[in-house]
């Protein structure tokens, strides 16, 4: 009963429905709640069937001394430390050590490394070196001296041993398509496909950040309606008070979340009749792939508005989401990696959704969303043990806060 | 169980300041208004009392529980805070609803009792109306009605009456008065006409201490033969200010009329009966706090 309350407090707020205005707005404006243009088809021979990216050494070896070397000349390398861009310029003595690690593979001196400086132009066309083939350099050694060339930059580079494959950029072959049509069609049944493209984008776009708004405005209602002592003083345990409403606002959440999938995906049905579809896939997607970021988000917020009477939980989610955000998809394994607050699957019809790559990091993703719903419940359950505290007196939210900083004020004083 | 809340040695610290030294109390069955100015000490009682804040040393027991025992307190105790309100956008009925739920009362006995408490606070009528469309008053008899959702022993009330106007006043003193019948009601507020309309039984706090614990009757008699009315004229009333502690006045014509506490007459003063007021003020001089610059308006000007 007092679930049902709840739910009817949160979804008969001015909040929830601005809820669900962006998040109908957020998926409409990246097209995935209309696949009508994205649909696949069997591959024809001669035809062409897109690049993948593969862990081939004859591949990645040049393409990344290519990258090196154009990025040495003009001393300006692309990192991503935290997910965000940031051009590295090197002092001499690095710029030496990277123009050794060249002159170590290639087999050139240093000297002549400095030399060709200029010679070579920006897009790469005239490089003309390559990895030495006197040195028998193994892709492993090969690894090891990029991923020094990754420590020098400070980290979250494309030479860093996981970042590599992204040099890997190859033709998939009409066998290939084959496959992965045969995957599309039988593993993902369609509709499966469809389902994780939507997932990714929701979560990106709307799971991972506005849920936490929600949960904030719902937790700080009862002081801005002056309730909470009316509440505290109530008999109901503070792990009733706050589970109930975590899951309330999950249900709010979750509501939009699988009306807009089906809605997505029931969109192409009509277009592949004849074929065994899964109906059932948004369902799956919806619970196994969205909502343990939904939890996270919803108790993050929860969590840090009992604790402050704040809503420093939207800033705690928002720089979460955006370093996550930024992070993006450099390599398949870690748009699957187990600290993903929103896993990333973006691949689309034209690489017949990738299912092998979903197969392949499947254990993966389960350990990251079984990892999120436990930590979700391990923070409701902080959330409901700050509660109490404050109910009891023991803490006082944002004046415990306040007592922090004005201690540190003084001492600095 | 005992019908009485017992409080003993009662002391209580907001961080290194202390607000409560060493209270001692027992308030039986009944009315029991605790009187104070403001900052005296009378919230931070009551939220002890309803485990809002946790007491630093000393002694409660609430109809025979410890204080410590707080999930039980909250099955005997109603609470009307200071700040009352219920979410606006929710309707009488289903915040009372609400609240219910959290008391743990049961589908039909929520009904039957929200039902009956409306309408003992005249509210059954307005059982649909949003919370943000009551009125003052109205928000005060539903605040009243959601505290006694749990049929509780003790009944806790903080300053309820400030801002309503003088007919929902009376009515919500009338309204306290008959459900103390049957249980223990704190009714704490600085307003002494409230007091004085209600209560038998007061407790006088000021400045975190107990100054006074008894009957009202007692305090009256305390006061007896220490209060007079004078008229004097406006030239002599800034002398007086200095020199008495004057409880009423009011100008009639170029001539005011004064009430003040004394040991002893002054010239052309006449003897009067003392009221809580008077006993009141005179209390807290004879207890050495400090009463410069207090008017009437300060300790009780509401009621």
């Amino acid at each position: 009963m007092l679930y049902l309350r709840e739910l009817k407090k949160v979804m008969f707020s001015f909040s929830y429905i601005l809820f669900v205005i962006i998040a109908v707005f957020a998926l409409f404006s990246q097209g995935v709640l209309d696949f009508a243009d994205n649909i696949i088809s069997e591959p024809v021979a001669g035809g062409n069937y897109g690049a993948k990216r593969e862990e081939i050494p004859e591949v990645i070896m040049p393409a990344a001394l290519q990258s090196l070397y154009i990025e040495f000349q003009e001393n300006n390398y692309k990192c991503y430390p935290v997910g965000f861009l940031k051009n590295v310029k090197l002092n001499d003595e690095e710029q030496m050590r990277i123009a050794e690690i060249i002159a170590d593979i290639t087999g050139m001196d240093v000297d002549e490394i400095y030399r060709t400086q200029g010679a070579v132009r920006s897009n790469g066309n005239d490089v003309f070196f390559g990895v030495s083939d006197n040195k028998n350099l193994s892709y492993a050694a090969f690894q090891e001296r990029m991923q020094e060339v990754d420590d020098i930059l400070g980290g979250g580079s494309s030479y860093a041993k996981e970042a590599l494959i992204g040099f890997g950029t190859v033709s998939v072959s009409y066998e290939d398509a084959c496959t992965a049509y045969g995957l599309a069609t039988g593993q993902d049944q369609i509709t499966g496909g469809y389902a994780r493209l939507f997932s990714d984008y929701a979560v990106a776009m709307v799971f991972a950040i506005f849920p936490v708004f929600l949960a904030v405005i719902i937790s700080m209602k009862d002081h801005h309606a002056k309730m909470s002592e009316l509440i505290y003083t109530r008999k109901a345990p503070g792990i009733r008070i706050v589970g109930m409403r975590y899951l309330a606002v999950l249900t709010a959440v979750m509501i939009p979340a699988v009306i807009l999938s089906y809605v997505s995906n029931a969109a192409v049905w009509g277009m592949y009749q004849g074929m065994e579809l899964d109906y059932f896939a948004p369902l799956k997607y919806d619970f196994g792939w969205i909502m343990p970021t939904a939890m996270m988000s919803i108790a993050v917020g929860m969590f840090f508005t009992e604790l402050t009477n704040t809503p420093i939980a939207i800033a705690v989610q928002g720089i979460w989401w955006f370093i996550d955000l930024n992070v993006g998809m450099r390599s398949v394994s870690a748009a699957y990696s187990l600290m993903r607050l929103a896993p990333r699957h973006n691949a689309d019809s034209s690489s017949y959704f990738r299912t092998q790559d979903f197969i392949d990091n499947f254990s993966n993703l389960v350990c990251n969303r079984l990892l999120f719903t436990a930590f979700s419940i391990l923070l409701v359950a902080a959330a409901a043990v700050a509660f109490e505290a404050k109910r009891k007196g023991k803490i006082n939210g944002n004046h415990e806060i306040k007592r922090i900083f004005a201690g540190i004020k003084n001492r600095r004083d | 169980m005992d019908d009485c809340i017992v409080i003993k040695n009662l002391n209580k610290f907001y961080g290194k300041k202390q607000a409560l030294y060493d209270v001692n109390l027992r308030i039986e069955k009944g009315m029991f208004g605790l009187l104070g100015r403001n900052g005296a000490g009378k919230t931070t009682l009551m939220k002890t009392l309803v485990t809002l804040l946790q007491k630093k040393s000393g002694e409660i027991t609430v109809c025979g529980v410890p204080i410590e025992n707080e999930k039980e307190i909250r099955k005997i105790i109603g609470y009307l805070p200071q700040e009352f309100s219920m979410y606006p956008t929710m309707n009488v009925y289903e915040a009372m609803d609400y609240l219910a739920i959290l008391s743990g009362l049961g589908k039909s006995e929520r009904k039957e009792r929200i039902e009956m408490l409306l309408s003992q606070v005249n509210l059954a009528e307005n059982k649909n109306k949003k919370v943000k469309a009551l009125s003052g008053g109205m928000k005060r008899r539903l605040g009243i009605a959601q505290a006694l959702l749990g049929n509780p022993k003790v009944l806790i009330v903080d300053e309820p009456t400030a801002g309503l106007d003088p007919e929902e006043r009376i009515r919500f003193r009338n309204l306290l008065s008959e459900i103390a019948e049957e249980r223990i009601v704190i009714l704490s507020t600085h307003i002494v006409g409230d007091i004085e309309a209600t209560c038998e039984n007061i407790g006088i706090l000021d400045k975190g201490k107990v100054l006074y614990s008894g009957t009202v009757d007692r305090l009256l008699t305390a006061a007896a033969g220490k209060v007079f009315t004078r008229t004097v004229s406006r030239q002599e009333l800034s002398h007086l200010k200095k020199e008495l502690l004057i409880t009423e006045m009011h100008t009639q014509g170029k001539q005011v009329y004064i009430r003040y506490v004394a040991e002893n007459a002054a010239d052309g003063s006449v003897p009067c009966e003392p009221n809580i007021e008077d006993a009141y003020m005179l209390y807290l001089k004879e207890n050495g706090t400090e009463l410069t610059g207090l008017s009437k308006g300060e300790i009780g000007g509401e009621g």
